[in-house]
């Protein structure tokens, strides 16, 4: 009944879905649940440890030709960035930034982590503007657990910036118990809550005289541009979010707009279906099963794109013999070959571990390979976290990977 | 310890403490009373041991939705840890009067429907009545309740002369109380779909399926309707004669509902399990081996759809949209709301009445904005609470692919 079937629905495969989409194809995406989006901030890392992140892609390409940045080339790394930046932008959440040059934003813990690109909620945070020596205010809610404003506060200061901390009175909103992330950012859609925010942050700011506002990332889900636009109007001061520990409200909103453009684009979502295995003749992929309730579910398409992640997304799992195994086409993984060599002695080893390494290896159209390099299916692709020979946490190239090659398959 | 529970265990500690899943519950987005499924599901349940004190009652507030299950990144199975939750608490404590009554919905169907129906009807639209009913047992006097039938299912299947004769394949068909007693017209136009499409259709004895005993925690009581429906059905079973069913919920209770949470897998139970679909399922089935007659009359026009969460927890994607998309003109519009809220008979009680009306606003938003005076969903609670709140026709979508064949049942 498809044309194609991605498994899997982060960030990967959400590019490749809206990729087949536009070509005119009948196309599924078929996940276990909420992809590793959820979890992200919803800025795109592209490479860590360089100063001009494009240029270091393509160092690296040409040094690791197996890695996936290599294998996507650079059309596909800045078309399928473009593409999300479009949906982005029509979706009114615009993704800000250059391929060429790293922002440096501030996490929940004060630390400066480099990205690329960042939704426009955040940008008034990136480290050149704090460092300009006028004073930021770090606020937030003590009801929000895992976020502390004096620890950020310091950690920037550590590093020459000139910030502070202050403590948010919850506005009256009838409920006491539990504010996640997602609440707050619900309670920040209704014009009420954005009132009494928006006086706090005034007072605070005329007594403090702070140029910027640094505030958790739960400033709404459906209408952040204008939440984050509303309350800088009423505070006389730039706002800008630090993503929270997850769930993180950017990324359900990434993956919320992602959502929409597929399902605009007339592509079918069915979360829950956990694909356990596949039915092949030859070298060509038929159908998979999806569990389901009583029996399993066979789904058939011409065409797939295996995206499920790695170890962190549940593409691959370790068994308790010490072996690495891929959870749903069960595909021959590239991993060290016992328990032993999955770590480095130390812990913080400069290189990483070996076994954030493993995954699948393809070929140079993202086809999965075995251990002897033999082709095992002609229709698959396999696109982000799932792909073997990259360290995408260390390497500071989650996004970017995950991009490129979800749009490759999108468009080969 | 059976595998189901060492399944239920074991997936407890596939929980990384995400938070996805409070982010998407439904019911936590608008009340206080349910803290959220990651609490009262995999960290509660770190807490309950027999023979210990309750750790957290706030599990009853958990409306079974199971949107959890849904989106849980990692697999584990929330929805399944509450309502086992909830029925250590029914039979430590008791279960109240009021869930008792409602839980028994064959009962209740079988006193309401008859020719006395307009009289029950009446009084369930009378609105001291249904003060007193609220005061006396805890049913909001807004909830929506169902129209009795003046007749049965049963008894107009029973009257009826089959429109085919001669050796056809078989299928059985399992009603649900809400079809028997309430809504007849839904299990007519199954037939009249199923026979258009060549098979003898057997409704043979059966009970409710006992999921609104499972909802509301009286677990021993369930085992004996779902014992009794395995009986009737397991000889069809065992002769690859198909079960199907209109209420989504019924089928799912067949399938998985009754066996994983009260622990059942014998043989029988998994034969009967394995047998069951949801209609549009099976006629999805027919639809891929080919065997789906489309001799459709084109329907012009664009209605709103909403797959409820009981045909969501079959994992089996949208069947409706997969073979209504086959009929000439008939544009669906898929409902993205999470839940209608009524959950079965969640929220018809009076402290959950609300609670249930702020969780289907989105959905209430979004069939009011399609202009449109009809709605489908394959569940007949949800039918009854979207019409209540939208003031919008709800019918089974068998009803309209019944229409594009052109029968009249």
């Amino acid at each position: 009944m498809y044309d194609t079937i991605v498994i899997g629905a982060g960030l990967s495969g959400m590019m490749a879905a809206i990729g087949r989409a536009e070509r005119g194809e009948k196309v599924l995406v078929l996940a276990k649940g909420y992809g590793a989006t959820h979890w992200s901030t919803s800025c795109i890392d592209l490479l860590a440890g360089c100063d001009d992140p494009f240029h270091g892609i393509t160092q690296l390409a040409a040094q690791r030709p197996h890695h996936p940045y290599a294998l996507a080339g650079p059309t596909m790394i800045e078309g399928g960035i473009a593409r999300l930046r479009a949906i982005c932008e029509a979706a009114g959440y615009p993704l800000v930034g250059n391929l060429n040059r790293h922002m440096l934003l501030p996490t929940a813990l004060g630390a400066l982590r480099p990205t690329t690109f960042a939704p426009v909620t955040m940008i008034a945070g990136d480290a050149r503007q704090l460092r300009d020596g006028r004073p930021t205010l770090i606020a937030g809610f003590a009801e929000l657990r895992d976020f502390f404003p004096p620890l950020i506060a310091a950690n920037l200061r550590a590093q020459g910036i000139a910030a502070t901390a202050a403590q948010l009175a919850m506005p009256p909103v009838g409920r006491q118990r539990d504010f996640s992330p997602a609440t707050l950012a619900r309670l920040c859609e209704q014009p009420a809550f954005r009132a009494s925010l928006g006086e706090q942050l005034a007072a605070l700011a005329r007594q403090g005289d702070y140029a910027r506002i640094g505030l958790p990332a739960i400033l709404g889900l459906k209408h952040a541009t204008e939440v984050v636009r509303d309350l800088q109007n009423r505070a006389g001061a730039l706002v800008f979010e630090i993503p929270t520990l997850p769930v993180s409200v950017p990324g359900m909103r990434l993956y919320q707009i992602l959502e929409d453009e597929f399902l605009r684009l007339g592509g079918r979502i069915q979360l829950g279906g956990f694909v356990q295995r596949g039915e092949s003749i030859s070298d060509t992929l038929v159908a998979v099963f999806s569990e389901a309730a009583a029996r399993e579910q066979r789904h058939a398409a011409r065409r797939w794109v295996l995206a499920t992640g790695g170890i962190l997304g549940g593409g691959a799992r370790a068994t308790p013999e010490g072996y690495v195994r891929e959870t749903a086409l069960d595909l021959p993984l590239q991993a060290p070959a016992g328990r032993a060599g999955w770590f480095a002695p130390r812990f913080l080893n400069e290189e990483g571990h070996p076994i954030f390494q493993s995954g699948v290896r393809v070929d140079e159209r993202l086809r999965p390979l075995d251990a002897a390099g033999r082709l095992v299916y002609d229709n698959v692709m396999v696109v982000g976290g799932a792909l073997a020979g990259f360290d995408p946490i260390r390497e500071g190239c989650l996004e970017g990977a995950a991009i490129a090659t979800g749009w490759m398959a999108g468009m080969s | 310890m059976d595998h189901i529970e060492l399944s239920l265990t074991q997936s407890l500690d596939h929980c990384i403490k995400c938070n996805i899943c409070t982010s998407a519950c439904p019911v936590a987005a608008v009340t206080d009373a349910f803290p959220g499924p990651k609490y009262v599901g995999p960290q509660a349940q770190r807490f309950r041991h027999a023979a210990q004190p309750v750790p957290d009652e706030s599990v009853d507030y958990c409306s079974g939705c199971r949107v959890c299950n849904q989106v849980c990144p990692t697999g584990v199975r929330i929805a399944e840890l509450n309502a086992r939750a909830r029925a250590q608490i029914v039979a430590e404590r008791g279960m109240p009067l009021r869930n008792r009554i409602i839980a028994r919905s064959g009962l209740v169907g079988r006193l309401s429907s008859g020719p006395h129906a307009p009289l029950v009807n009446f009084t369930l639209n009378f609105a001291p009545a249904r003060w007193l009913i609220e005061r006396v047992m805890g049913i909001h006097r807004h909830a929506p309740l169902p129209k009795a039938s003046t007749y049965t299912f049963r008894s107009w299947f029973k009257r009826r002369k089959p429109t085919v004769n001669g050796k056809r394949p078989q299928v059985v068909y399992f009603h649900g109380c809400s079809t028997n007693y309430y809504e007849p017209r839904v299990g007519q136009a199954a037939i009249a779909v199923l026979e258009h499409l060549g098979f003898e259709v057997i409704v043979p004895p059966q009970r409710c399926c006992g999921l609104p005993l499972l909802s509301n925690g009286d677990f021993p009581a369930a085992q004996k309707q779902h014992e009794y429906n395995v009986t009737h059905l397991l000889p069809y079973a065992r002769a690859g004669i198909p079960i199907v069913g209109t209420s989504t919920s019924c089928t799912l209770t067949l399938k998985e509902e009754a066996p994983e949470l009260l622990g059942l897998h014998g043989d029988d139970i998994r034969a009967v399990a394995a047998g069951t679909y949801d209609i549009f399922e099976f006629l999805r089935d027919l639809y891929m081996q080919g065997r789906l007659r489309t001799d459709f009359r084109p329907i012009e026009r664009a209605i709103p759809y909403h797959p409820p969460c009981q045909l969501r927890a079959h994992r089996i994607g949208r069947p409706v949209l997969d073979v209504l998309g086959l009929v000439p003109g008939l544009r669906l519009q898929e409902s993205r709301a999470e839940c209608c809220g009524i959950a079965g008979t969640y929220g018809i009680k009076r402290e959950k009445y609300q609670i249930a009306m702020d969780v289907g606003q989105p959905l209430f938003q979004f069939v009011r904005a399609s202009g449109q005076d009809l709605a489908l969903c394959d569940s007949e609670t949800c039918r009854w609470q979207i019409s209540h709140a939208t003031g919008v026709a709800t019918r089974h979508p068998i009803e309209i692919l019944a229409e594009a064949y052109g029968l009249q049942p």
